[in-house]
């Protein structure tokens, strides 16, 4: 029973970390429609930066807070000058566009820092904590609590306050919400500098965990994206409940499933994927989209 | 000026230009050093793989992010062929239908899905696919990889090895261009394209969006386990590396390079696919990478519809010099910009939720 409640608990932190990085690609995915690739790549250059912050002596917390704030203007200044050039072309062309960027920045990391492993400091106590036969980690639970709030967060500010009123009627109809007085282009920017900082929070949570390495966050991102169908694009709730379940399933399938192991746990995710899709097209929590013909 | 598209459409001057093709095909092998011939070997495998993800991509829509599984999975089935002794020809032929049987039975559960959740499907095939070939290693060698040597020159040819894998590549690599060329322009090319402009228009023409979706992934599968065949023909080696995701990624990106949508676009894909990291490595192999994002950035910043819309630009470049401001990039860059935002760009349409106008449908045609 204890490492049953072990691995649950662990697989939601890591299910966290996915969570972050979903919750920021829909946020891209429902303001500009497109899929970005280049999410996790972004995670982990703010990671980057916060180490080099620290490096120079701010305290870790301030290095964080201050990668959050150039990771938001990184990510406003990349919808503005580099993605709003494709975003009424051809989808197909904007996906090989932020597929383009995560090599740019993957390779950018690369060259300034190196492809050596960085330590990066954790942010919580290294400590365990005994539970009912169950050793948990500080770290595990912070890293949940970080994610919840910031859910909340994020809730917060779409449904109650005018710029999230703003962010949501541009998600629905530009056109529209043009007429009605909104800055699109503005609105977009904020919405990629959110997802921005929603990427750094994943980075610099798993960041000690994994040790910072340039493809540090390519794992996650196939995981985040797997838990953005799961949960359906077009809902933020979905998506970090698909994170968690799919956190969960696959450290629980790698231990009591002996054919799965810890190098085929990876499957899990998709063959979840392929059994809801087949039932439920739109992902557990999403909208059917009706296109009107 | 006005005379150089009739030129080109004169029957004799195809057909010359056909001629002068085959002529270097022909000739090339025997004069270009090893070195040439093995790059240009490589370009045509990776340019059907792209001719494959093509047919599912640019002429059907649907994005699909597995091609290179199926490439890893023709290699594989031909490596295991060879190693069991088997006659080359019921190798090939199963380094065809291995992929395209695996391809028929994903698209059969995936194509029921629309958009993006079919890219996600696809995408589990390599991230699945690399612990698999792990795995089954009685199959696939594991870690370790596979080898099989059957591409050497025979000796009443007198061919070096390489020049005999390059004949290989063009035979093979050129059969399967003319006949997905054939497959595209035909009925079914008309069908794949109705598909992608507005599947309730082609559902109430009497095509089903489904069966040619399933049809176009499965002939995807298929030509990607020829290139598989072809890249065991020219690398003789495969790994579970060969599967690798990223490998998918830079496929997909090699594609839209090129230019999606297009024969000829599949083989500047292919080019891009191999000549790149050999040019960025001769810049400065410390930002391989970032050169590589550089300039794939770059090149669709200037050109969103891919390398084989060069040639429009220019010409467009060339009369609308005298109007336009012209310099540099920018004049190019908006002028591409015009076209790219014809589709949907009515604000008020979209606004009253009208329908975005699609690209004008093929005429309807007699579907059996």
């Amino acid at each position: 029973m204890g490492t049953f409640i072990q691995l649950v608990i662990d697989g939601l932190s890591t299910g966290s970390i996915y969570a972050a990085l979903a919750l920021a690609i829909v946020l891209v995915n429902q303001a500009t429609g497109l899929i970005n690739f280049a999410q996790g790549g972004m995670a982990v250059l703010s990671a980057y930066i916060a180490w080099a912050l620290n490096g120079f002596g701010v305290p870790i917390v301030l290095a964080i807070l201050g990668a959050i704030v150039v990771s938001f203007f990184l990510g406003a200044l990349i919808e503005r000058y580099l993605i709003r050039r494709f975003e009424r072309g051809d989808p197909d062309t904007a996906v090989v566009v932020t597929i383009g960027l995560l090599t740019f920045i993957t390779g950018l990391c690369a060259w300034i820092w190196t492809y050596n492993n960085r330590l990066f400091p954790s942010l919580f106590p290294l400590q365990t904590i005994q539970l009912g036969g169950a050793v948990i980690s500080v770290r595990s639970l912070g890293t949940i609590v970080v994610i919840v709030v910031i859910m909340l967060l994020l809730q917060a500010l779409f449904l109650g306050t005018k710029l999230g009123l703003a962010l949501r009627a541009v998600a629905i109809n530009p056109a529209s919400a043009a007429f009605s007085g909104i800055n699109v282009g503005r609105s977009l920017m904020v919405g990629w500098g959110l997802a921005a900082v929603l990427g750094a929070v994943a980075g610099v949570l798993v960041a000690p965990q994994l040790t910072l390495t340039p493809g540090m966050m390519d794992g996650a991102l196939v995981y985040a994206l797997a838990a953005c169908i799961l949960g359906g694009l077009s809902s933020p709730i979905g998506v970090v409940v698909a994170a968690w379940l799919i956190g969960v399933l696959e450290n629980l399938a790698a231990v009591y499933i002996p054919f799965i192991g810890h190098d085929l746990k990876i499957a899990v995710p998709f063959i979840l994927i392929f059994v809801v899709l087949i039932v439920r097209p739109q992902g557990l929590f999403g909208r059917k989209a009706v296109v009107r013909v | 000026m006005p005379s150089t598209a009739e030129f080109w459409s004169r029957p004799w001057v195809r057909w010359a230009g056909i001629g002068l093709i085959v002529v270097l095909m022909i000739v090339g092998p025997l004069i270009l050093p090893e070195f040439a011939n093995q790059t240009i070997a490589r370009i045509g495998v990776f340019a059907v793989a792209v001719l494959g993800l093509n047919v599912v991509m640019g002429y059907t829509g649907q994005v699909s992010l597995g091609q290179i599984f199926f490439v890893g999975v023709g290699a594989y089935a031909t490596a295991y062929g060879v190693n069991a002794g088997w006659n080359i020809v019921l190798v090939f032929v199963l380094a065809c239908v291995v992929p395209a049987v695996l391809g028929l039975l994903v698209a059969l559960a995936a194509a029921r899905l629309g958009g993006l959740a079919i890219a996600m499907v696809t995408i589990a095939l390599p991230i699945v696919g690399v612990p698999l070939a792990k795995r089954l290693s009685d199959f696939t060698g594991g870690s370790q990889g596979t080898s099989a040597r059957f591409s050497d020159a025979p000796e009443w040819t007198g061919l070096y090895d390489d020049q005999w894998q390059l004949y290989l590549v063009f035979l093979i690599g050129g059969i399967t261009f003319l006949l997905t060329r054939n497959l595209v322009r035909g009925k079914y090319g008309r069908a794949f394209a109705i598909v992608k402009g507005n599947e309730a228009v082609a559902a109430s023409m009497g095509v089903s969006p489904y069966r040619y979706k399933v049809l176009a992934f499965t002939i995807a599968s298929l030509i990607g386990g020829v290139s598989g065949f072809l890249y065991m023909v020219v690398i003789q080696y495969t790994s579970p590396e060969t599967l690798h995701f990223g490998h998918s990624i830079e496929l997909l990106a090699s594609m839209v390079i090129g230019g999606a949508g297009s024969i000829i676009g599949s083989l500047l894909g292919g080019a891009w696919y191999v000549l790149l990291p050999q040019i960025t490595n001769l810049i400065d192999p410390n930002i391989t990478a970032m050169l590589q994002g550089a300039i794939l950035l770059v090149v669709l910043f200037i050109l969103p519809g891919g390398l084989v819309s060069l040639p429009r630009l220019w010409r467009r470049r060339g009369r609308g010099s005298v109007a336009g401001p012209g310099g540099g990039p920018v004049g190019g860059a908006m002028q591409a910009d015009a076209a790219a935002s014809v589709p949907g760009s009515s604000t008020v349409g979209d606004a009253l939720g009208a329908p975005q106008t699609q690209s004008p449908p093929p005429p309807p045609t007699t579907q059996s």
